[in-house]
């Protein structure tokens, strides 16, 4: 049977997901504004800048730091077969262009994925149409990836990158 | 920094961190919210934990407000888009969808994930969109 379909697997995503939801409401990162005062640093020299934000990633970094650490010594997680960690090590243009696109989003509406979901408990105003652009530019996103990608030919060994 | 709430901040941080470092050493999963709901669309074949982490993420965000209905403002005010106006929030969550897809993470996924895990490609993708958005916020002036 499929590991990722196993009861204790969905459990395990149920506790996390409700820990993650919860702890976007704590920390107010589910408050758009709340995320767009941080983001602007033009309010630094009036005193009106909330760096919440950078403790909020501080916090969960150092507490996932730990997480991490407990894997070291395991090849693998306590209910699947490996981790599942990207494919791409590289540091390559999909990846920068990428980021500036979602930079740009985001400092735009002040709303990342994991608050974009959560304020479905809210449901304020056009929520709805900013979600269904979320995910056709992530349907997009997929098709636009394959067309950055270099295409890698394997010839006697040797690989040729397009 | 009228609005500068540390405390709160760092456990809910602590709570997300929490809730990452669960889903990495149970289910080996990285809990980047781009990557858990790009992935709902076909071919993809591992939907069902990806939904009900999505799920549970949102009901828990409405029981949390339940319970402490003031922690974002007075008489228990519930979070609005800064700018609702129609084509501005469907730029935006295009964007969003579009970059997070091309670069495979956004802020819980490069930022938390990726940072505690000292991955290269993360720390150069979070200074990327960090300062773009600082920067687009600067511009747009949606703060004023």
């Amino acid at each position: 049977m499929n590991e990722s379909v196993k009861a204790s697997y969905l459990i395990v995503a149920v506790i996390s997901g409700a820990l993650f939801g919860s702890g976007l409401y704590v920390s107010q990162m589910v408050d758009p504004l709340k995320v767009l005062k941080f983001l602007d640093f033009g309010a630094i020299p009036s005193g009106n800048w909330d760096p919440s934000l950078a403790f909020v990633i501080v916090a969960a970094i150092l507490v996932m730091f730990i997480g991490v650490k407990i894997t070291k010594k395991n090849n693998e997680p306590i209910l699947d077969d490996e981790f599942h960690l990207p494919d791409s090590k590289k540091i390559d243009h999909s990846l920068i262009v990428g980021s500036v696109i979602f930079g740009l989003g985001w400092g735009m509406s002040g709303i990342c994925p994991g608050p974009a979901i959560s304020l479905i408990a809210f449901m304020p105003e056009n929520l709805i149409i900013f979600l269904l652009a979320m995910f056709a530019g992530s349907f997009l996103g997929s098709y636009v990836l394959k067309l950055m990608t270099p295409i890698e030919i394997s010839n006697n060994g040797e690989k040729f990158t397009l | 920094m009228e609005n500068f709430s540390p405390i709160t901040a760092l456990i809910g941080g602590a709570m997300i961190g929490l809730a990452s470092a669960i889903l990495w050493i149970f289910n080996g999963r990285i809990a980047g919210i781009s990557g858990i709901f790009g992935q709902l669309l076909p071919p993809a074949r591992t939907i069902i934990w990806r939904l009900v982490f999505l799920v549970s993420m949102i009901g828990a965000t409405y029981i949390t407000y339940l319970i402490l209905p003031n922690l974002g403002g007075e008489n228990g005010a519930k979070p609005e888009l800064v700018d609702s106006s129609i084509l501005w929030v469907a730029i935006s969550g295009l964007l969003i969808g579009l970059g997070t897809k091309i670069s495979n993470g956004c802020t819980s996924g490069h930022g938390v994930c990726g940072l505690a895990r000292f991955s290269l490609r993360s720390l150069i993708a979070v200074i990327v969109f960090f300062i773009t958005a600082i920067v687009t916020v600067s511009v747009s002036g949606i703060t004023l």
